[in-house]
């Protein structure tokens, strides 16, 4: 199994009220899965994903990606663990505004040991694979909104990482530049082998994924019941 | 590092206007400093050379005034080896404190003026000084002070000297005295001095130890008839500037204040950089960035703004310096504004810590801040 979350609870502290968005959570991911996360907004579908990312710590549970149990690492082992096995795909595609495309997929290569001629042809590759090389040079005021978060797409690919993290990745597009989207995400999913984690709240979105999964009141419900290894009431109040 | 360069330089030029505005104050700080340090290495410089040169003083005096020693020690002193000449001199000025009208008579033996010092006549004759008993040569700054002309007669006190000639020197703090013959000065009314000098010049060889002879001239005369003190003319110089000197610490001090203000002025636009950009280095962040690095960034953002300032401010002050060759004059002596390789180095070696101190809080609050509180800002 890729990835394994086990017992997972996250709760935070609002004033004097106490938000639970994820209690007692159980999740397999395999390798080379397509899996789509719906719900509600506010239900903690992002809380979820961000554990996953290794951008946020859980209150306790554990996560373990690739035999390595990430919920144990350091702020700065986590960092370097990031930058080798995660990819994020932001709602906003969060370029930075100061770099060209090509610069902004180059980005997180800088952070691996990799040669100059070694991060120019992953950066062509990611490019290629987004269909933007033409567009390399291009500021991301330059470019429109399909197309930042297509170079978005490439930046969160272009290290190959372990698993690729996609936060409601259509909710800025219109319904065509969407389907646009979720069709190169189902191809990188089904040519080049990514796993791909996906939070949406748009159901056509989610059909694109090998499995639905939903999040209500912190508990994840399968919607196509496949490996979903959800607690038992028993355990939990035990 | 090198790799992010391109990041760091287009984010400082993304806010050109206000990269450009702290430069600007940065520079204008380092300015300051550069002058005020300029003061202080003129100073310096001022009790360091001359070392070949001593005075001797009657011991536990400080004003000229009051320093009378045997004009006859000339011959004792002159035998001791190592001593090339002696010029016993007789000093009266109006004004023994620090201020910015002190005239100051030397009475030297009339024909030997032209040998211990390097000066040119602009006006007058040699010969004039020479022959006449109450003539004086002034130096180019008194006599624009004073708008005293060739033939002037004029009168400090008792003193009543009429002018046979105006110098220059190569030595700028020189032009602020005014030459006699020494018997002249001895013989003024009111003044029973003939016989003594306030003080002996002593040009020693160059190859002698200063220290040795001023201590060897000391202990000749220790008990009698009077005591003498010897040291270097810098030092002595030097001691005799004691309030101008606390002056020049002062200004020091607001030397040190511009630096502060300067960290301050970084520190305050390094924390606007980071407010702007804490979406941005949570995004950094997520992509794998560590803590570490992020702060390495915005602390070298603010080192490359602190030491761009500096480059300007340092070289824009030593080009003043050098073209201007401002001084400032009190008592006996002259400071020069004195610019250096030492004291621009000082400049840029601050820049580069003022960048430091700067960035460094920025920084850590740049690296520690919350990843998803900063992916949730708008
Ligand atoms: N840093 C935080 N502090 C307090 N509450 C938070 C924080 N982050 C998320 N929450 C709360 O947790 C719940 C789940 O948030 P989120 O995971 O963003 O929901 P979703 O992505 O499903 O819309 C929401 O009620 C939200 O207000
Ligand atoms: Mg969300």
């Amino acid at each position: 199994m890729l990835i394994e979350i086990r017992n997972l609870t996250k709760t935070f502290q609002k004033g004097d009220e106490i938000i639970t968005p994820l209690r007692n959570v159980d999740l397999d991911i395999d390798e080379r899965e397509f899996v789509s996360l719906m719900g509600p907004s506010g239900t903690g579908k992002s809380t979820l994903l961000n554990q996953i990312a290794g951008i946020d710590k859980p209150t306790s549970g554990t996560i373990t990606v690739n035999g390595t149990e990430v919920t144990r690492l350091s702020r700065t082992r986590l960092a370097k663990w990031r930058a080798a096995n995660v990819g994020y795909i932001f709602q906003t595609h969060n370029l930075i505004p100061v770099l060209t495309a090509y610069e902004n997929v180059e980005l997180p290569l800088l952070l691996l040991p990799f040669s100059r001629a070694e991060r120019q042809r992953r950066v062509q590759i990611a490019l290629e694979a987004v269909e933007l090389l033409d567009r390399a040079s291009h500021y991301p005021r330059q470019l429109s909104g399909g197309q930042e978060q297509r170079v978005g797409i490439a930046r969160a690919i272009v290290t190959d990482p372990t698993i690729v993290v996609a936060d409601e990745p259509t909710g800025d597009l219109d319904s065509t530049t969407s389907a646009l989207i979720l069709e190169l995400l189902q191809r990188l999913n089904s040519q080049l082998g990514t796993t791909l984690l996906m939070v949406t709240h748009d159901t056509d979105a989610a059909m694109v994924a090998g499995r639905q999964l939903r999040l209500d009141d912190g508990r994840l419900i399968a919607d196509s019941a496949t490996r979903l290894t959800e607690k038992k009431d028993e355990s939990r109040s035990a | 590092m090198l790799k992010f360069a391109p990041y760091l330089l287009k984010t400082l030029w993304r806010h050109r206007a206000r990269t450009m505005l702290t430069v600007s104050g940065s520079a204008v700080a380092l300015f300051v400093f550069c002058f005020v340090g300029s003061v202080q290495h003129g100073l310096d410089s001022l009790t360091s050379q001359s070392e070949s040169t001593l005075i001797v003083f009657q011991a536990n005096k400080f004003c000229p005034a009051t320093s009378h020693l045997p004009q006859d020690y000339d011959q004792i002193i002159s035998k001791i080896d190592g001593v090339r000449d002696i010029v016993p001199i007789q000093v009266f000025t109006n004004n023994c404190r620090a201020s910015l009208d002190v005239v100051v008579f030397y009475g030297v033996p009339a024909a030997k003026v032209r040998t211990i010092r390097d000066f040119t006549l602009v006006e007058g004759s040699w010969s004039e000084f020479e022959n006449s008993q109450d003539a004086g040569i002034v130096g180019e700054t008194v006599a624009r002070r004073r708008n005293l002309k060739l033939g002037t007669k004029f009168s400090v006190g008792d003193v009543k000297v009429t002018v046979a000639g105006i110098f220059k020197s190569s030595n700028k703090s020189e032009e602020d005295y005014v030459y006699t013959h020494l018997d002249f000065l001895q013989r003024t009314p009111g003044m029973d001095l003939v016989g003594t000098v306030t003080q002996h010049e002593v040009i020693l060889d160059s190859s002698v130890d200063p220290n040795a002879i001023a201590r060897k001239i000391d202990d000749r005369f220790r008990g009698g008839p009077v005591e003498t003190d010897t040291r270097t003319k810098g030092v002595f110089q030097a001691s005799s500037l004691a309030d101008l000197v606390e002056l020049i610490e002062l200004s020091h001090y607001l030397g040190y204040a511009c630096v502060g203000l300067m960290t301050m002025l970084i520190s305050t636009t390094t924390f606007m950089a980071v407010q702007d950009r804490i979406k941005e280095h949570a995004v950094l962040q997520t992509l794998g960035f560590s803590g570490y690095l992020v702060f390495g960034l915005v602390l070298a953002e603010s080192v490359l703004i602190s030491v761009g300032g500096g480059v300007v401010g340092t070289g824009l002050a030593m080009l003043t310096l050098a073209g201007s060759g401002l001084s400032v004059g009190a008592e006996a002596v002259t400071i020069a504004f004195t610019p250096s390789v030492k004291l621009a180095m000082a400049s840029l070696t601050g820049s580069l810590a003022v960048g430091i101190a700067a960035g460094l809080f920025p920084s850590i609050a740049a690296a520690q801040s919350n990843i998803v509180d900063g992916l949730r800002q708008a």
